[in-house]
């Protein structure tokens, strides 16, 4: 095991990157979906290179292949040229620190953690997609118009055109709760993996509130509050026609 | 006599090969029983909100540095094996002093975040270059690349001078850096970064022992920065920073020491630093000036590669730079 450690680990992490990406969305949990090609480009190629390293390995062992013996040597760490070996616990295995990559490998293939929700959203207070005031483009065509909420939180608070003004609009997101028996409707947004997500909500009136975390489509019209731009602005309320359950979207986050 | 040798070391491969297949096989059985009865139990422990954001985040940053990772080791492992040592040391500046700026310039051409630098600086240095051009080059690469500088532009729209500050603070603080250690450091903090095999050794099949070690040995230091990036994730509420977002003189610094825990890659800084909007520009213009040269998992990755001692040092005085240069230019530009 300790002679093949390296290239078996390779193989893991290839592998833990292909399941998240070939097979499904899972991948979608954790980062952008601009990123799927790279990590399949990237599993494929630390297969092949676990798979290289074993073959090139199993050849080096041949007796008569003294070069080889030697590169074992001295990546075993016994005081080569120089004898900086200290510290540096290296067996043919490879680097001993890398067996903490099967922590992630292994939980993405039999564990794949869950999408962030209502417990990161919660915790982190709800950010404002910090903008200037101005007129925004017009709205697509569409009845009900389908936006995100964080475009919609924007146009709400942002936009002196008023251009949600009068339209029917319909957002996807799980419901979170505040006090005195508000909710909102609540969907984090990620730009490039899950560690950098923020909150969007929209608060809903006129329907009743589900339960923390589940997923409901929303429609309903927009019910202009405070000043443009201004604190009291925020955040945007809903007055909702309808609140329908969903499943939770293969794309839990919004993004960018 | 030497077809014979053949023939027997393919029996013995091959009954190696089943050995291990059989061996293999049976542990997997094993895991995947013990596995699918334990498993319900362990995941109901899991599913305790925070927990389970823990590992969320943990396996996102690790997702999300693999296949940057790959690239700087791939980047590194060719210019160990294929670029000869007298390239490198030709195409800079022989003066050390002319030689980081141009080393922290040549940054603009690795597009990727911070954790495909490390290796690639460690190999740099491997093939003779400076220590202080390669640890300029390690600092300015992932902060000034297009990438970058676009994701800079979109998440501030409207102010293309943030786009130009943040340029020219993580630039000047690159230098900086590389002159601070041209002129105080000594190389004999630095560890040496270990030739991979042989130091000598060349071609295709260097590059394939070279790019299998780093890429372990990186990824590993990037697992343990990931660990402690979704502890502090998790641990630190962000309405304590509500607390600060008053005066400047406590902003600036917080936002800063913000960018080292939090290790958000370099590609989305920008976003997060937009959201902050409570805080002056100044504070955000730190966040996005430190993050790429120092946090969690780059502090964890250069101790994997120069040695404990050396990146705790080394990153602390980066931070330093890189606060006082966030400051100058902000009060210049914005």
């Amino acid at each position: 095991m300790r002679r093949h450690g390296g290239p078996v680990l390779l193989c893991l992490v290839g592998a833990a990157a292909l399941r998240i990406t070939l097979f499904g969305d899972l991948y979608l949990r954790y980062v952008q979906a601009a990123l799927r090609p790279y990590l399949i480009a990237s599993g494929i190629a630390l297969i092949l290179l676990g798979v290289t390293t074993a073959v090139l390995r199993s050849r080096t062992t041949d007796p008569d292949d003294e070069q080889g013996e030697d590169d074992e040597e001295g990546e075993g760490g016994h005081g080569d040229e120089g004898g900086h070996g200290h510290h540096h616990n290296h067996g043919p295995a490879g680097p001993r620190i890398a067996w903490l990559l099967t922590l992630p490998a292994l939980a993405l293939l039999l564990f794949p953690p869950p999408a962030l929700g209502s417990y990161s959203a919660g915790r982190e207070a709800a950010q404002r997609a910090a903008q200037g005031v101005g007129a925004f483009p017009a709205l697509p065509a569409g009845n009900p118009v389908e936006l995100t909420l964080a475009a919609f939180s924007s146009r709400a608070i942002y936009d002196s055109g008023r251009s949600l003004t009068g339209r029917t609009v319909r957002m996807t997101g799980f419901a979170t709760h505040g006090s005195g028996g508000t909710w909102y409707l609540t969907r984090l947004m990620v730009t490039c993996c899950a560690a950098d997500a923020t909150t969007s909500k929209v608060e809903i009136r006129g329907e009743d509130a589900p339960p923390t975390g589940t997923w409901v489509t929303v429609t309903g019209t927009w019910h202009p509050k405070g000043g443009l731009g201004s604190d009291a602005a925020w955040p945007p309320v809903l007055d909702a026609g309808s609140a329908k359950t969903v499943r939770q979207p293969s794309d839990p986050y919004e993004t960018r | 006599m030497h077809n014979q040798r053949t023939v027997g070391d393919g029996l013995r491969l091959l009954t190696r090969a089943v050995v291990h297949v059989v061996l293999g096989g049976t542990a997997l059985l094993a895991t995947a029983t013990v596995v699918s009865f334990l498993g319900p139990t362990l995941a109901l422990d899991l599913s305790t909100p925070p927990v389970a954001a823990w590992w969320t985040v943990f396996t996102a940053v690790a997702v999300q540095g693999v296949p940057f990772l790959l690239l700087g080791t791939v980047v590194s492992a060719a210019i160990g094996a294929f670029v000869p040592q007298r390239v490198l040391t030709r195409l800079l500046p022989r003066n050390q002093a002319l030689a980081v700026p141009a080393a922290a310039a040549a940054g603009v051409v690795l597009p990727g975040c911070e954790c495909a630098s490390v290796p690639v600086a460690s190999s740099l240095m491997r093939r003779g270059v400076a220590p202080a051009a390669a640890l300029a080059f390690l600092l300015s690469a992932p902060a000034i690349n297009p990438v970058v500088l676009v994701a800079t532009s979109i998440a501030f729209p409207g102010q293309p001078r943030m786009v130009l500050a943040r340029l020219l603070a993580s630039l000047g603080t690159a230098v900086v850096m590389g002159w601070l250690w041209a002129r105080f450091g000594r190389d004999d903090r630095l560890r040496p970064p270990r030739p991979t095999g042989d130091s000598r050794a060349t071609g295709p099949r260097a590059f394939v022992t070279g790019l299998q070690h780093d890429f372990l040995h990186a990824g590993g230091f990037l697992v343990l920065g990931a660990a402690a990036a979704a502890t502090f994730n998790i641990a630190v509420p962000r309405s304590v920073l509500d607390v600060f977002t008053g005066s400047a003189w406590t902003a600036v610094p917080l936002l800063a020491l913000l960018a080292v825990v939090l290790c958000v890659c370099s590609e989305a800084d920008a976003f997060v630093a937009a959201s902050l909007s409570a805080f002056p520009a100044t504070a955000r213009l730190a966040f996005m000036v430190v993050g790429p040269m120092v946090d969690l998992k780059l502090i964890a990755l250069q101790a994997g590669t120069f040695g404990k001692s050396f990146a705790l040092r080394f990153s602390s005085a980066t931070w330093l730079v890189a606060l006082s240069s966030s400051v100058l230019v902000g009060w210049w530009l914005l």
